[in-house]
């Protein structure tokens, strides 16, 4: 446990460096350390700077505007809010079941964001610091040194993210921030012109996510002792998995595990995520740092995301993502899934399946459906979850008798992933900065463990919100008398 | 004869109080980025590992105003570049942040982090690493002086390429109907 | 058949029936003059001032100026350009318009406007007011944070449903929109889904609920032509010697 990087002792002897702001990365962050006169960190910490508000100036909004709204968190992963607000929505119009075109055309978008969001996030930010190396010279470490040692990576990675973007658009409205996914259903179908144009790209798309995937594997086997030690450890993991098992971006029931991999829940429906999740705050970060209730914040933290969903999963329901998850367990007797850096490679696998994912759904027939719309019977609350690029997301909203949202709890990929991301740093800086000189160079090597992460931080920093609770009220002999639920 | 070269212009870009959609739709210009790479280089951004701005012919800020941070980095911005740029309605009119300006700042934080029953030893936090934010959200031109703005929540890639394209090329940028949105 | 008087616009001669406004005349023969609280079917109220035009040397609102073969107009200047674009930012400062997540995007008139004029900046600081929502009623939403004090809806509940939902209460800066009820919220009053006070707001205050965004981005009103176009096609024609 390397929680004694966390607050040094006598911090004002200590001489600080900061890394600000983290570069190469989506949203506001930075990274402080502090060190003694021997050079050795003593403290390192990751501070999220900022703060919106979202969940409070929702409140007294009519509920068709939240997934509109709430997707303005963040620029890259709009999808996944704009559908996980859809979700939760759809609980409160009473659409148990959509109709077969939605919900597909909902995957369609879902898997088109993941595949632009993967490919941004390998191609322009973090393939520099693969491809030149982490202490590589600053001036180069960026998609334009990518583009110019590398063009045809760098080529590749634009169409893979101008493919997904495409995919976006077609479905929601436009590349960024659209409006299709509404309580209930969608508000647009797939033309035939549509679907053919994309169905022209898909097959070259899927051959080059493996190509990605291969690639990564290549900077494993190139830098073994580097790519396996680089903050590595163990963690709890928190992912969605479909009924039976296998990987579902878009639905699935919650599965926890501990640091070995065992479940300690399973299939839990997300619906009262509230009784298992809750959020310590510290003192230097708007993020707060989510546990599982029943093991308390020292021991409850987990790990979301790619190799969290790649490893954990049983199987991937798509074949040529399925063959890479089993190479990737089986590489190097499995150091791939305890070294941050294994992130890459089981993201580029998560893009692999996007892009089989949507080749299937272009090729079924309801995708050009015009059926898209269904209502039931008005909830007044409702739930909805997915595995947003970046790991699990949660909203939650309640709704008055007048439509008006009363309560919105938002619990993001990027959120789940505090406490893992500061671990990694601290092992980082154990293993690479202790007494050395601190040079830009090994300075970066902090951000490289915090971007395998792929970190969301506009995300992260939505909040002003209340999670919600319940109070048991127990007589004398332990029995329940009564009990109020505030969510 | 050598012919002289041609000096690229160098272009700054950041993102404030804002979600990174602006430069998602920048990045949006998908291949055209290879071409604008022969006219321009960039300096501090995201995208690259410079940590601040030098001397910029560009400067290009998403996002509004909503702590004291976003503040300095704006100002470094404006002393830089020669031209700075708002970018989307949030460095435009304060966009989605700016949603919190009707509300009491002091009470939220409040509420979420002390009274929050589900929180165990709830403080706001206020650690010195954290810059302070503001009472308001505020729009760029609330605070230096803009050249150009281009609306959008974001501005697509058609709007963003014709309006530097214009810039580049020396006319004076404009934008018609189809690509000004401000949704 | 006899021919209809005529007067200039921008040099054009624009023909008239007596009776009809400057604004009416123009619409009718092709010549857009940019215009909010105008609307073909009610009383012009020459609030909003985005019609504003010169005749014979002298600013006015155009929807309340006579048409007469007496007057030369001059509207289409870059300076009454400027004019109306800081109109539009004024009101897009006094109120909340938070485009990205309003339902009316792509079929509102303030923000079509502003497409159309060329409306970039904000111009003014953003009072970002307090302003209440009413959800009272089962069928409709009032977002007062909207509201542009064009008083289409007050001249529709009176003049064409003969009731009186809509009041403007206040003067200067604290003008607002008011519901004529005993309890001032909307489910007290008489309005309901048939009647044009419920459809005629030209932006995203009056709202039949759980409509939302229904209509997807690209087949929206605003989305296929630009207003300027769209008005010159729903303007009632001047026929030369017809009755319309």
């Amino acid at each position: 446990m390397n929680d004694s990087l966390e607050t040094a002792q006598n911090a004002k002897s200590l001489r600080r460096v900061a890394i600000e702001p983290l570069s190469r990365v989506e949203g506001h962050g930075k990274i402080t350390l502090l060190l003694d006169e021997d050079d050795r960190v003593r403290q390192a910490r990751l501070h999220i700077v900022e703060f919106r508000g979202f969940e409070k100036f929702i409140q007294g909004r009519p509920y068709w505007e939240v997934p509109v709204m709430v997707q303005r968190l963040c620029g890259i992963c709009p999808v996944s809010h704009h559908l996980a607000a859809s979700k939760a929505l759809d609980q409160v119009v009473g659409a148990v079941q959509l109709t077969p075109t939605a919900e597909k055309l909902r995957r369609l978008m879902h898997y088109g964001q993941i595949l632009q969001s993967h490919a941004l996030h390998f191609f322009y930010l973090s393939s520099p610091d693969l491809l030149f190396g982490f202490g590589s010279e600053a001036a180069r470490r960026n998609i334009v040194g990518v583009a110019a040692a590398y063009p045809d990576i760098a080529r590749k990675g634009v169409l893979l993210r101008k493919y997904g973007q495409e995919v976006i658009r077609h479905t929601a409205g436009k590349r960024i921030h659209g409006t299709s996914s509404i309580p209930g259903g969608v508000n647009k179908s797939l033309s035939v012109d549509e679907r053919a144009e994309l169905l022209n790209d898909i097959y070259r798309m899927v051959a080059w996510s493996r190509d990605a995937v291969h690639l990564v594997r290549r900077f494993f086997e190139q830098d073994l002792e580097t790519y396996r030690g680089f903050a590595a450890f163990k963690a709890r993991t928190l992912s969605l998995v479909r009924a039976d098992g296998a990987m579902d971006l878009y639905h699935g029931g919650l599965r926890a595990t501990d640091a070995d991999g065992n479940a300690t829940f399973d299939h839990l429906n997300y619906d009262r995520y509230w009784e298992q999740i809750t959020e310590e705050v510290k003192a230097w970060s708007y993020m707060k740092f989510p546990y599982l209730k029943a093991l308390g914040p020292e021991d409850g933290w987990y790990r979301v995301g790619p190799l969290t969903r790649v490893t954990r999963c049983d199987f991937i329901p798509t074949p040529l993502a399925d063959r890479e998850r089993r190479d990737l367990l089986a590489f190097d007797n499995g150091s791939v899934t305890v070294s941050t850096l294994g992130f890459h490679w089981a993201r580029m696998i998560e893009m692999l399946h996007a892009a089989e994912s949507i080749k299937d759904l272009l090729h079924d027939d309801d995708i050009v459906g015009k059926d898209l719309v269904v209502k039931g019977e008005r909830r007044a609350r409702g739930v909805g979850a997915l595995e947003a690029p970046r790991g699990t997301l949660i909203h939650h909203y309640r709704v008055n008798d007048d439509d008006q949202v009363v309560r919105a709890t938002l619990i993001v990929a990027t959120t789940h992933n505090n406490q893992a991301m500061n671990h990694a740093i601290r092992e980082v800086a154990r293993r690479y900065l202790n007494g050395r000189a601190l040079t830009e160079g090994l300075l970066n090597h902090l951000e490289v463990a915090v971007r395998a992460f792929d970190p969301c931080l506009s995300c992260a920093t939505h909040a002003l919100g209340r999670m919600p609770f319940s109070v048991e009220l127990l007589d004398a002999s332990g029995e329940t008398v009564a009990q109020m639920v505030r969510d | 004869m050598t012919e002289p070269a041609i000096r690229k212009l160098r272009v700054a870009t950041t993102s404030l109080a804002g979600c990174f959609g602006c430069h998602m739709s920048f990045l949006d210009i998908d291949e055209r980025l290879f071409d604008l790479l022969d006219k321009i280089e960039f300096d501090r951004s995201p995208l690259t590992d410079i940590k601040t701005c030098g001397p910029c012919d560009i400067g290009i800020v998403e996002g509004g105003i909503c702590n004291a941070e976003n503040v300095h980095v704006l100002r470094e911005f404006r002393a830089n570049c020669k031209i700075l740029i708002a970018i989307g309605a949030c460095a435009v009119t304060g966009g989605l942040p700016a949603q919190r300006n009707h509300l009491d700042l002091g009470q939220c934080l409040q509420e979420v982090y002390v009274t929050e029953p589900s929180v165990t030893d709830g403080m706001i936090p206020n650690d010195p690493e954290l810059p302070l934010p503001l009472d308001k959200v505020h729009p760029l031109h609330e605070v230096v002086s803009i050249d150009y703005f281009i609306p959008g929540c974001p501005p697509s890639a058609d709007a963003i390429w014709k309006f530097l394209t214009d810039l580049i090329e020396g006319r004076t940028p404009k934008l018609g109907y189809g690509l000004i949105q401000y949704d | 058949m006899k021919e209809l008087p005529v007067f200039l616009l921008d040099g054009a001669e624009v023909p008239y029936r007596p009776g009809q406004s400057v604004l009416q005349a123009a619409l009718a023969a092709g010549h857009y003059i940019p215009h909010l609280c105008y609307h073909p079917d009610f009383q012009p109220h020459g609030s909003c001032r985005v019609c504003t035009a010169k005749v014979n040397g002298h600013t006015v609102a155009s929807c309340t100026t006579m048409a007469d073969s007496a007057v030369e107009v001059e509207s289409d200047t870059e300076e009454l350009d400027d004019l109306r674009r800081t109109l539009v930012q004024m009101l897009f400062a006094e109120g909340n318009h938070f485009c990205p997540s309003c339902e009316k995007s792509g079929n509102c008139g303030l923000q079509a406007l502003g497409y159309d004029l060329g409306v970039m900046t904000a111009g003014f600081r953003h009072l970002f007011p307090d302003r209440p929502v009413d959800a009272s009623h089962p069928d409709f939403l009032l977002d007062f944070n909207r509201c542009i004090l064009c008083e289409l809806c007050v001249r529709a509940s009176r003049e064409v449903d003969g009731k009186n939902v809509f009041s403007l209460a206040g003067r200067g800066i604290t003008k607002h929109l008011i519901v004529n009820s005993q309890s001032g919220r909307l489910v007290d009053s008489e309005i309901a889904l048939s009647d044009k006070a419920a459809e005629v707001c030209p932006v995203g205050v009056i709202l039949r609920k759980r409509i939302g965004f229904v209509t997807p981005i690209g087949q929206r009103r605003f989305d296929r032509s630009p207003i300027s176009k769209q008005a010159l096609e729903d303007a009632p024609r001047t026929g030369a010697g017809c009755d319309d």
